[in-house]
């Protein structure tokens, strides 16, 4: 324990650069406040982007390449990954299964959209998206509950909808026509819930996936988009299961057995003359993505470091304007033995000081922040983003800002050294 | 002697020249600084203290000339030993009495030494010059000018620094208060045999001290 008195200078610059502070704290307040918010601004906005980014990379591994419809590439890949958007066209499944035959081809998983159930999307697949999706690089889909299905009125759901609507194996559910909430139920076929999937942190989590045949049933006797015959009273075991496969899906992931001829193979499908299709690499189409927002992104940066560089001058400014009313103050030390070069010690502890508060303020906004991000962004793509308290290369960005509030406190820190150096008693 | 000066002067750069009479303060002496305002008095402790540099003539402090000393030693001398007492406010307004009472003690490991328990001896110096405890536990807002005098003074004191220099120290207080203050100090310097050299207008204070200066611009 410090005893009265025992303090070294240095310990006394420290103890009256926050009773200084204390004395002062509606406009220190400010200043920290300024600049913790500039602060949060810019790691939030950093943390958000990579996660988002990181997000989006992988919840699509394995797929060399999506095919779809002839058109935007990043719209295909928004719609059949992440479920943004809505589909427009579909393919043949004739035209798929002439591009599943071709031999660079290894495998192919056809996915028909456009269904929900209670605000989550339906996917209507084969059971080999169990097999062939993965997620995070190399990480396979793996059942916590159940298994696929194997059956028409079997259902598969993500982790998120089975927690938020509180499902569990054997649940009866009913499928939505179209994305919309208030949209026409399919009231006359339910689906049973066979397994429940391990949570991803990928768009799948918030899937509900159906088999193919189940979602062609269920839309039998639709026409231009209303019911016109139920499926009630029909006998659904004598409706031949071939008579059940779609004839167009929205989308195919497909897998190559080579990746050198990914870009080859991607060329030849949009060249395919039967009809309009394209393929699209997601990490290329991502890219496209990252690089359309790139220009904003750099844009809010700069104007992120701008409002730090304010909030910066902001607190030189309270510095130099406080340092007429602390001439006294800075006399009183100065007789007392402190030099010159220690009083502007004391502006810069003074400055260290309200950064290192600023830096905790901002950790702590920061968290709060994501938190609220990580939500909103689990919600509208289905990805959930790694909160963590301070990255490195954030601690570094961090340690820039503190540096730069030094070096324009040598400003004030200057002045009471050259207003110091002959203060003594008065004539 | 603690204390000697010789042939020095100092050149406000307009014109102005003060040629000060030499010094010679022996330890436990009290000397009182007199001249006309304006006449340099505060010139002159300033070079005392180390605060302003010596342009001619010498000073002299403990066998230390200012004049072979570096800025940041001549800080080091006046942090060691000599207390500084100003005119008027004295003290720092964010700090306690306490905490401005043992401030100097931060920049002087000679004056902490010399001291056991600085709680104890603060309020002892503070019982001698008649402030009751609570006051050091006070903002100097809380304090009346007098009572913020004998802070300083015991600020200045604590540490037994072998020089007090203290400016006009009486010039804020009424004539009673004058009196009992400077019994006060003059018991307290005496009991640490420390020399004190007071700047003043006020005549009244003439008869608490060995020796009368008197000092004027040429």
């Amino acid at each position: 324990m410090v005893r009265p008195g025992d303090q070294d200078w240095a310990g006394i610059m420290v103890r009256l650069a926050l009773a200084s502070m204390r004395s002062r704290l509606i406009p220190v307040g400010l200043v920290v406040v300024a600049l913790s918010a500039s602060m949060a601004l810019l790691l939030s906005f950093d943390r958000i982007q990579q996660a988002t980014k990181s997000g989006f990379n992988q919840s699509l591994s394995g797929v060399d390449l999506v095919l779809g419809p002839r058109g935007s590439g990043l719209e295909l890949v928004l719609y059949t990954v992440f479920h943004l958007g809505k589909p427009t066209n579909n393919i043949t499944t004739a035209t798929v299964s002439d591009i599943a035959s071709d031999p660079m081809v290894e495998w192919s998983v056809p996915v028909a959209l456009g269904d929900s159930h209670r605000g989550f999307r339906v996917i209507s697949t084969t059971k080999a998206y169990f097999d062939r999706i993965k997620f995070a690089g190399d990480k396979p889909l793996v059942f916590a509950h159940g298994n696929a299905f194997s059956d028409l009125n079997e259902v598969v759901l993500g982790s998120d909808v089975a927690e938020s609507l509180g499902y569990t194996l054997g649940t009866t559910i009913f499928v939505t026509h179209g994305s919309e909430m208030l949209g026409e139920l399919h009231d006359d076929f339910s689906f049973n819930v066979a397994g429940i999937l391990a949570p991803t942190g990928t768009p799948t989590d918030r899937a509900v996936l159906v088999s193919l045949e189940g979602y062609e049933l269920i839309h039998l006797g639709w026409k231009n988009g209303s019911k016109a015959i139920s499926l009630k009273g029909l006998d659904i075991d004598a409706i031949p299961r071939d008579r059940l496969y779609p004839k167009t899906v929205t989308a195919v992931y497909l897998g190559l057995k080579s990746k050198l001829g990914i870009f080859k193979f991607a060329r030849k499908i949009n060249d395919y003359s039967e009809e309009a299709i394209s393929a699209v690499i997601p990490g290329v189409a991502l890219a496209q993505l990252w690089s359309m927002i790139g220009t904003v992104d750099s844009a809010f940066k700069l104007l992120n470091w701008l409002i730090i560089g304010i909030s910066i001058i902001g607190m030189v400014t309270m510095m130099m304007t406080g340092l007429d009313g602390r001439t006294r103050e800075m006399t009183i030390l100065r007789a007392l033995g402190a030099s010159p070069p220690k009083l502007a010690c004391l502006v810069l502890v003074e400055t260290l000081m309200i950064s290192v508060i600023a830096i905790f303020s901002a950790v702590i906004l920061v968290r709060v922040l994501t938190l609220g991000a990580a939500d909103l962004l689990g919600e509208w793509a289905g990805i959930r983003i790694q909160l963590t308290w301070l990255a490195g290369n954030e601690l570094v960005t961090l340690m820039i800002i503190v540096l730069a509030g030094l070096v324009a406190s040598l400003i004030p820190a200057g002045m009471v050294y050259r207003r110091s150096l002959h203060k003594g008693f008065a004539d | 002697m603690i204390l000697e000066t010789n042939a020095l002067s100092y050149d406000y750069g307009s014109g102005e020249k003060i040629q000060f009479p030499d010094l010679k303060v022996a330890a436990g002496e009290k000397i009182a600084l007199v001249g006309a305002s304006g006449s340099g008095k505060s010139t002159f402790l300033n070079l005392l203290s180390g605060v302003l540099p010596i342009q001619a003539g010498s000073i002299r402090l403990l066998g230390q000339f200012y004049n072979d000393l570096s800025p940041i030693q001549l800080d080091k001398i006046r942090a060691d030993h000599i207390g500084i007492i100003f005119q008027s406010l004295n003290l720092i307004p964010y700090l306690t009495g306490f905490e401005n009472a043992v401030l100097g003690l931060g920049f002087s490991k000679i004056r902490r030494a010399k001291i056991d328990d600085v709680t104890f001896e603060t309020a002892s110096l503070g019982h001698q010059l008649g402030l009751m405890s609570d006051v050091l536990k006070k903002r100097p807002n809380k304090l009346s000018i007098g009572q913020q005098q004998r802070v300083a003074v015991i600020r200045a004191l604590l540490g037994s620094p072998e020089l007090i220099l203290a400016d006009e120290p009486t010039s804020a207080l009424d004539p009673s208060a004058t009196k009992e203050f400077m019994s006060e100090l003059n018991s307290s310097v005496e009991a640490s045999a420390q020399a004190i050299i007071v700047v003043s207008h006020n005549p009244e204070i003439i008869p608490w001290f060995d020796r009368v200066i008197r000092i004027g611009r040429e």
